[in-house]
């Protein structure tokens, strides 16, 4: 049951103020209404993009290794360890921020360098089965940064929607009831002391008649 | 846009109130840049009106351009803001050259005309928008 807020005196300009609050009240809970529906439709959609990344990592991931164990046959421990060594890629990750509703979101980018995979390495010591598997490594790296974005849009997104949820039931369920109770007990006073007046005027007509009938 | 400020003689609910409408729209852009402009940056972003910046992913904005003519890429406005109304519960995106209309519809894979300037959207639409263009639209809430 919603309690009634305290008002210091029972006026009509009391009333107006809570009229107004109430109006304001209503109209941000919609607003926070509106708010909550659309932040949970953007975490829906990352929860279904999350699925797919990951999954997809795992895929990148068991092709990978698939790729490396047949480069570890060919090659041997040492030569293919060797070659590892020199196939690191010159590549970017830039961070930033987006805004969805008002939470921010972060943004990773990669961005690759322009030397190629196969120009970084010896050729005659490289083959094309050493380079499929960096190739698939650099595939998992960027899939491993897409879904580490993802993950973290989905904390956040959470984060967020617990906290809006938590404004719209304090709203809709606390504030408006709230103000709803104390208005209609501010309109039964006002009424309650229009009939008090009405009574009391009919008392004092009812004496001033009686006067006036003493009176001749 | 909501505009609602406070008032000396408000109560603290009432100024809870009043910070709380202003907070929803506190990730506007202070000033929007056209898709030509943001080609040419190293690192496309904005300003927003809290202080925080909004990053665009090259990917979005090669694909808008793709889309786009030399003089539609002049007058092209980003990020796209998707109005929120919370009085008819409806969604439009702004679109006072149609430009705005003729991505939508492209993205969309429908026909979307502006009404009054404005193209209506409904929430399936606002699904398949908000996955292609993550970082190109923005919402903003109409009171």
């Amino acid at each position: 049951m919603a309690i009634k807020i305290q008002v210091p005196r029972p006026t009509k300009m009391e009333l107006s103020r809570l009229k107004k609050r109430h109006k304001l009240a209503t109209r941000i809970q919609k607003i926070v209404k509106d708010r909550l529906s659309l932040l949970i439709m953007e975490f829906l959609q990352t929860v279904k993009e999350c699925a797919a990344v990951r999954e997809r990592l795992i895929a990148d991931f068991s092709e990978a290794y698939r790729a490396y164990s047949v480069a570890f046959g060919y090659h041997g421990k040492t030569p293919l360890e060797k070659e590892m060594a020199l196939s690191e890629m010159p590549f970017t990750v830039s961070s930033g921020t987006r805004n969805v509703a008002g939470v921010k979101l972060p943004i990773f980018e990669i961005e690759k360098g322009e030397v190629a995979t196969a120009q970084l390495r010896n050729r005659i010591d490289g083959s094309s089965v050493l380079d499929q598997s960096i190739e698939q490594s650099r595939k998992c790296l960027e899939t491993i940064i897409q879904l580490t974005e993802l993950q973290n849009s989905l904390d956040l997104l959470g984060t967020e929607i617990n906290k809006v949820k938590r404004v719209n039931n304090a709203l809709e369920f606390i504030v408006i009831p709230a103000l709803d109770v104390t208005i209609r007990y501010l309109n039964m006073k006002f009424e309650e002391r229009d009939r008090e007046e009405t009574a009391r005027l009919k008392y004092v007509k009812q004496l001033l008649e009686r006067k006036e009938a003493h009176a001749y | 846009m909501l505009t609602d400020t406070t008032k000396k003689g408000d109560t603290p609910a009432e100024v809870y109130l009043y910070n709380e409408f202003r907070a929803i729209n506190a990730h506007v852009p202070r000033r929007r840049k056209s898709i030509e402009e943001l080609l040419g940056e190293s690192a496309p972003q904005i300003d927003c009106s809290d202080g925080s910046t909004h990053f665009f992913r090259k990917k979005e904005l090669s694909l808008l351009a793709d889309m786009l003519d030399e003089e539609e890429k002049k007058d092209f406005m980003l990020p796209m803001l998707i109005e929120v109304s919370s009085r008819d519960n409806s969604y439009a995106v702004p679109s006072p050259g149609g430009t705005e209309a003729k991505v939508l519809s492209k993205i969309c894979g429908t026909t979307l005309s502006p009404v009054m300037n404005r193209v209506p959207l409904f929430k399936p639409h606002l699904s398949v928008i908000r996955s292609v263009l993550k970082t190109c639209t923005q919402y903003i809430f109409v009171a």
